[in-house]
């Protein structure tokens, strides 16, 4: 009896142990792959795997070196590009909300034009920029004002889509019965869409707002390449490579990567901070 | 009368049709404002019969071909790399995905990078890996697989991990052999979740594989948009792209839609019987 | 059924104790102390409000649970290995159903699973089906179907295995009174028909008295067998029983023993 008792302290403090092993390997492990990615790389291991050469692929110090070399010219890029990718968020997602709103006073209507505003997610971004650096020609005399509208409204598109849909199904997937418990209280709409509906609808924003930031910037960076105006961390990649100044353009790259998980980053803590009652 | 007209009302392919009108209308009033007060209004907004009539015009355009011919000819190189990329990516990702699931190593050493890669701006890599590779057509192959492979190895992760715990209770009171629990319960579960993620890859392999076009005057729809843009050939050229590419964009996703039902037993059975029950 | 068939122990259950440990890190016994012998071909429910480790007792018999104390055993065997035997038919509250598979191919699962010819699978899960009463819906997949049909799928396809022991945790919990009736008069006759060892766990004490040739009645806090209650009540069992005299005093009974068991 007591030997089995044993048995059982130490199956349990086996499984103790090996949640604290399995929550290190869940750090450990990526850290490690990642470095060993990195010393692959500035070992010259990664150039013989791609058949390419320091040149193309420089090493991460050269980067690095370029990196703060050129930090004023880059964070003059950065900014323009993150404005238009914020600016069109926001517009977009405004949009699209309104959108949803709308199309969940009339389901019957609003359905099909919500199918149709959600395809402008799956219009190839590179269909759309021309057309719209066409039709911002004349919105001013400035290059760099109407290449940034028409960059905006691109971003908007994409993230009025995005939006729309997710926003949708917040305003009307609501709990069981609320809506007939709302009707027992004869309320009208307008109290029902701003006691239950928008509410309900705040996790699902987050869940548009997960798809749309990423997609907001790889926008803003493939309509850069369209514009008339020369500038954004997008535009920067293609000429510096057109250039053949691959480190300039390397420096670029791990600046849009940084700009990706950054904004991913703040769009947590946001949503940890408005999603605190909701859990 | 009034209750067929009210049914019909009922129907969203009707709203879809009834918004895409106004679409059109709102497009030919733009048209026609723009036919007035702009010197070439083809350049900023033309016509629809305009565009039309282009498609089916027979004159040559370039090398000796009409629109439509220079179109489809630069789709097909554009839309057979994306074609290969997505394959790639999609089995790269289903794969990935299987492995996760199959070792824990492998989950806590790929997952955080399969986030990562979702947020990375990976169409603004284009340029480089074109620098790389040193070829237009494995460039977009390789682009379109990236950004295939991570909603499609997202998704179906996500399909694994959605098989309840009783699921794997009852096969276990089976002595159900690994094997036999992949192939019967975890795999079929994953399925939609799968064709969820490649309904997500179809447009943006498409996206991809248009984009790299316009880096290199190689031919494909991408490149034939930049030259029709600056003029190399008619304008109408452009609108042709950029209408068939919104429709190739839009019309891919409902293809794996489509596919899925396909490949669903139980969506098929569904449909079977409502139209049964319908035509009684 | 005659004592001398009843005298045969099937499962052996000694000194089971079963002790958890929760999300900061305590150890909650969930079940400590119990002793009980079931017979072959024997209807045992296990009853008790939630919380008393039924459930843990019927995974333990499973090997869905691993005991920390005590022993099971199956006609001499541990769990394990009448688990990889497949002697197990497992009945969960969920009807567990792949919405994938057909209400036939969903039966025909296991018997895929343990290798049985496709003539044999097919017309076993005819038998069951016509058995539940599904004949005409044999290719009809689960979301078609109601909760009840559901259920109905879920038992044909535990007893389509043709188990030696079958488990049953919760079965009918989620459905209504009506439905409840009926497969409660259908699982006695197919039991009837096969003469499995069935477990069967519930809350519901009438349901108990009406299926069981014992009630074992689990007390929580810890987690332990209370009482052990005959149910006498002659077979075949008809909804009209429920109505007699006796009936009435075997569930008061049966609530008696856990109320004085659970104070």
């Amino acid at each position: 009896m007591a030997q089995k008792l044993k048995r059982k302290k130490s199956l349990y403090q086996r499984g103790k142990e090996n949640k604290k092993v399995q929550a290190a390997l869940t750090v450990l492990l990526p850290v490690l792959f990642g470095i060993l990615v990195i010393a692959l790389w500035q070992g010259q291991s990664l150039h013989k795997m791609f058949h390419t050469d320091t040149y193309t692929l420089p090493l991460p110090t050269k980067i690095g070196s370029i990196f703060m070399d050129n930090r004023d010219k880059i964070w003059e890029n950065t900014v323009a590009t993150v404005s238009v990718a914020f600016i069109g968020l926001m517009l977009g997602s405004l949009l699209g909300y309104a959108v949803a709103i709308l199309a969940s006073f009339f389901p019957k209507m609003g359905k099909g034009g919500l199918s149709i505003i959600g395809a402008f997610a799956s219009v190839p971004v590179v269909a759309m920029a021309p057309v719209l650096n066409n039709w911002t020609k004349d919105i001013s005399n400035e290059a760099s004002v109407r290449s940034m509208v028409a960059k905006i409204i691109v971003v908007m598109l994409v993230s009025a889509a995005n939006m729309s849909l997710n926003a949708y199904r917040g305003l009307t997937e609501l709990k069981p019965y609320a809506e007939d418990l709302m009707a027992t209280y004869a309320a009208k709409k307008r109290v029902i869409l701003v006691k239950l509906r928008l509410p309900n609808s705040v996790p699902y924003i987050f869940i548009a707002l997960k798809v749309a930031v990423p997609a907001s910037i790889m926008t803003t960076i493939v309509s850069e390449y369209f514009a008339e105006y020369i500038t954004g961390v997008g535009r920067q990649i293609r000429e510096n490579i057109v250039l053949a100044q691959y480190s300039t353009a390397w420096a670029y790259i791990v600046t849009a990567c940084l700009l990706g998980v950054i904004s991913y980053v703040i769009l947590m803590i946001v949503q940890s901070i408005l999603l605190r009652k909701h859990q | 009368m009034k209750n067929k007209v009210k049914s019909l009302a009922n129907k969203k392919w009707v709203s879809t049709v009834f918004w895409l009108a106004i679409l059109v209308i709102v497009w030919e009033i733009g048209a026609s404002m723009i036919a007035v007060t702009k010197r070439t209004p083809e350049n900023i907004m033309p016509h629809l019969y305009q565009i039309i009539e282009a498609a089916f015009s027979p004159k040559p355009v370039a090398n000796g071909m009409s629109a439509t011919m220079v179109v489809l000819t630069s789709a097909r190189a554009t839309l057979v790399r994306a074609l290969g990329g997505f394959l790639l990516g999609a089995i790269l990702g289903f794969l990935l995905a299987l492995l996760m699931k199959l070792s824990g190593i492998v989950e806590k050493l790929m997952f955080p990078y399969l986030m990562l890669i979702q947020l990375i701006p990976v169409l603004g890599l284009a340029p480089i890996i074109l620098a790389i590779t040193g070829d237009i057509n494995k460039s977009r192959i390789v682009i379109a697989a990236i950004l295939s492979f991570y909603p499609v190895a997202t998704n179906t992760l996500a399909g694994f991990k959605s098989v309840e715990k009783d699921k794997y209770d009852l096969m276990f009171t089976y002595a159900a052999p690994k094997r036999k629990i992949y192939i019967k319960v975890l795999i079929p579960s994953a399925i939609p979740y799968f064709f969820t993620g490649l309904k997500i890859a179809a447009p943006m392999a498409i996206t991809a594989s248009i984009l790299v076009d316009t880096l290199q005057g190689d031919g494909g729809l991408g490149c034939m948009l930049s030259q029709s843009l600056k003029h190399a050939m008619s304008i109408y050229v452009f609108w042709l792209i950029v209408f068939f590419s919104a429709f190739i964009g839009i019309f891919s996703g409902y293809l794996m839609g489509w596919l899925e039902a396909l490949v669903s037993p139980q969506k098929r059975g569904i449909k079977r019987t409502k139209r049964k029950k319908g035509g009684n | 059924m005659s004592e001398a068939v009843k005298k045969e122990v099937e499962i052996e259950i000694k000194d089971l104790g079963v002790t958890f440990q929760d999300n900061s890190g305590n150890d909650v016994q969930a079940l400590t102390g119990v002793n009980l012998n079931i017979y072959k071909g024997e209807f045992v429910s296990l009853l008790g409000p939630s919380g008393c480790g039924k459930t843990t007792l019927l995974r333990s018999v499973a090997d869905l649970q691993e005991p920390t104390e005590g022993t099971v055993r199956i006609a001499g065997m541990t769990p394990k290995e009448i688990r990889m035997q497949q002697k197990f038919g497992f009945v969960f509250q969920q009807p567990v159903l792949f919405d994938w598979r057909t209400v036939k191919k969903n039966i025909e699962l296991p018997l895929e699973i343990m290798y049985y010819s496709k003539e044999e699978r097919s017309q076993r899960a005819d038998e069951m089906l016509e058995m539940v009463g599904l004949k005409n819906f044999a290719n009809h997949f689960p979301k078609q179907l109601s909760g009840g049909m559901q259920q109905r799928v879920n038992i044909a396809r535990a007893f389509g295995l043709r188990p030696e022991i079958l488990l049953m945790d919760e079965p009918f919990s989620a459905l209504d009174e009506f439905t409840k009736e009926k497969l409660h008069e259908d699982l006695l006759q197919i039991w009837r028909q096969t003469n499995k060892t069935v477990l069967f766990v519930t809350h519901n004490i009438q349901e108990a008295v009406f299926l069981s040739d014992r009630v074992c009645v689990l007390s929580p806090h810890p987690g332990r067998l209370s009482a052990v209650v005959e149910i006498d009540l002659p077979r075949p069992r008809t909804l009209e029983m429920k109505e007699t005299q006796r009936f009435n005093e075997l569930v008061t009974k049966v609530r008696n023993s856990f109320e004085g068991g659970s104070v």
